[in-house]
């Protein structure tokens, strides 16, 4: 972590222009230190005091694509599982939301299967001071609360609110299957 | 050498010249850098035994902290003779030539066990000194930088700077404006939450009222200043490129911005009297700079240059009126430095005009001899 961390000093200098291949359009070196000012913040206070079974960093030496874990919470279906997600940071990143999606598949009602959560705080919702690490700990909290009023999969939202019990067994096989 | 001839005659001396010895070489590690090692012993012939030495040095390096002067003093009284009984004995312990660097070398060889137990002190007295050098270096820093603010008289900096931190930019707030609903952020960050995100406060989402955000919260703001001043002043050197092209409506040369940043950077670096020259160069350019120029001494051509700035618009009137406001404290701060300084000159002149007194007796009451 601290070699890695150290490497990505650098990377809000060379943001502007050392990477230029990779046809993304930087808006303006400002904006762009700025953002990439706060992400640096957010990765040094998240190895500081990481919330409760969640970590998440950088995938490589781009401070704007970040990989995160969570741990299936005891006492849900979920538990025992690990749950990979991608963290894409927008440049104009905190005024604009950070885009999470899970890389594992789950059974739950507000993720579909291309892995895209409804998560009110990561859309409309979104306030320039939240965090990742917010951000984290509200995902964490849909796996022991879903929201079956705001479904992304209306299915699942409606069986999770008919039969929870088939439900959480559904939950805990997909768990099983993908998510270790 | 007449010092040691008169030591090995009379038999006062010989009652614990070691411990006398092992003291001044004690005292005289600690003192080097005060006096040199001839003065030293044109002092100890002078009759300044070591406390007077350790006293002159306590007056000289008279730091600000009380805590740790009392701890030296401590040290001092540690270091005592143990009382001899009679003050004429001590009185010519003190007279003792056998303070000649190397005869007291020569004694201790004798006894190495309290030498031992001195070189200890004298240790401790050194690492001691040389976290006061360290400290009077960092205050060095602090004076160019306006206040201390890593300084340990406030324990809970850490959990302040928490508090303090804007949470959208999660720095030390930077022009703090504070909403209706009593949060703050940086005025730029909630200018440009408003934009984006619309009229909401970031943190509770309560209807920001409209022309209000953008007024700084003084009292905050002043008080960030005090305590995180190299935040501020790198969040000011980091700023101004940009600001400026704003302020001035048209475009700036690259070049012009990159030498204000330049300027700003330097005035970071060096000390207040070296960049004297560059002040009005730089007032000229940009008034945010111009804040950091206020520990210079006010100089007479800076003096003039604020006349010719332009008129100042109600943003600028509080930045300077704040900048007013913190060279009078530097004022007031650095004055007793001043002070310190000249106190420590007389006391130098003081302690060579006693020494060479001394030296006018002895070779007199040599002569006589």
């Amino acid at each position: 972590m601290n070699s890695s961390s150290s490497s990505m000093m650098m990377m809000p200098a060379g943001g502007s222009g050392g990477r230029g291949g990779g046809g993304r359009s930087w808006p303006s070196t400002t904006s762009v230190s700025s953002s990439g000012k706060r992400i640096q913040k957010e990765m040094s206070e998240l190895s500081s005091d990481p919330p409760p079974d969640c970590s998440a960093g950088p995938k490589g030496d781009n401070l704007y694509h970040w990989v995160a874990t969570l741990f299936g919470p005891p006492g849900t279906p979920y538990e025992g599982g690990i749950f990979f997600l991608d963290i894409t940071f927008p440049s104009d990143y905190p005024f604009k939301p950070p885009k999470v999606v899970f890389r594992t598949r789950i059974y739950h009602c507000n993720v579909d299967s291309a892995g895209d959560v409804s998560l009110d705080i990561l859309k409309d919702g979104w306030s320039p001071a939240l965090t990742i690490s917010k951000v984290l700990v509200a995902l964490r909290s849909i796996f022991t609360n879903p929201d079956a009023y705001k479904p992304r999969v209306p299915g699942i939202g409606h069986l999770y609110l008919a039969d929870r019990a088939k439900h959480d067994e559904l939950a805990a096989e997909w768990t099983l299957r993908f998510a270790r | 050498m007449v010092g040691v001839d008169d030591s090995n005659k009379s038999p006062r001396f010989s009652g614990n010249p070691s411990k006398k010895g092992q003291e001044i070489v004690g005292n005289g590690q600690k003192d080097e850098v005060l006096f040199s090692p001839g003065f030293r012993s044109v002092a100890a012939m002078a009759g300044w035994d070591e406390e007077a030495l350790l006293i002159a040095s306590l007056i000289v390096e008279d730091t600000p902290d009380r805590q740790f002067k009392q701890k030296k003093r401590s040290d001092l009284h540690s270091l005592k003779t143990p009382p001899t009984n009679s003050r004429r004995k001590r009185r010519a312990q003190r007279r003792s030539p056998a303070s000649i660097p190397v005869a007291v070398l020569n004694l201790d060889e004798d006894e190495p066990k309290p030498k031992q137990e001195s070189e200890k002190v004298s240790r401790e007295e050194k690492t001691s000194l040389e976290v006061e050098k360290g400290r009077g270096d960092e205050e060095v820093n602090a004076k160019s930088n306006g206040v201390s603010s890593s300084s340990p008289a406030i324990p809970c900096l850490d959990r302040l700077r928490e508090e303090l931190s804007c949470a959208i930019c999660l720095e030390v707030c930077y022009e703090p404006s504070t909403t209706s609903c009593g949060h703050s952020f940086c005025k730029s960050c909630l200018r440009s939450a408003a934009d984006r995100c619309g009229k909401k406060c970031p943190k509770c989402r309560q209807l920001i009222s409209n022309g209000r955000y953008c007024t700084v919260n003084t009292v905050l703001w002043n008080t960030i200043q005090l305590l995180f001043p190299q935040e501020v002043e790198a969040r000011k050197a980091a700023d101004s490129a940009p600001e400026s092209r704003e302020a001035k409506g048209g475009v700036p040369s690259r070049t012009r911005s990159h030498n204000t940043r330049n300027r700003a950077v330097e005035a970071l670096n060096n000390s207040p009297e070296s960049d004297n020259g560059s002040v009005a160069e730089r007032r000229r350019n940009h008034h945010r700079i111009r804040s950091q120029s206020l520990r210079v001494p006010s100089g007479t051509s800076s003096r003039g240059e604020v006349t010719r700035t332009e008129l100042p618009g109600q943003d600028r009137d509080a930045a300077l009126a704040l900048r007013l406001q913190r060279e009078e404290f530097m004022e007031a701060f650095t004055e007793p430095d001043e002070r310190r300084r000249n106190s420590l000159a007389t006391a130098r002149a003081n302690l060579r005009a006693m020494a060479s007194r001394a030296i006018n007796i002895r070779i007199s009451r040599g002569r006589r001899d």
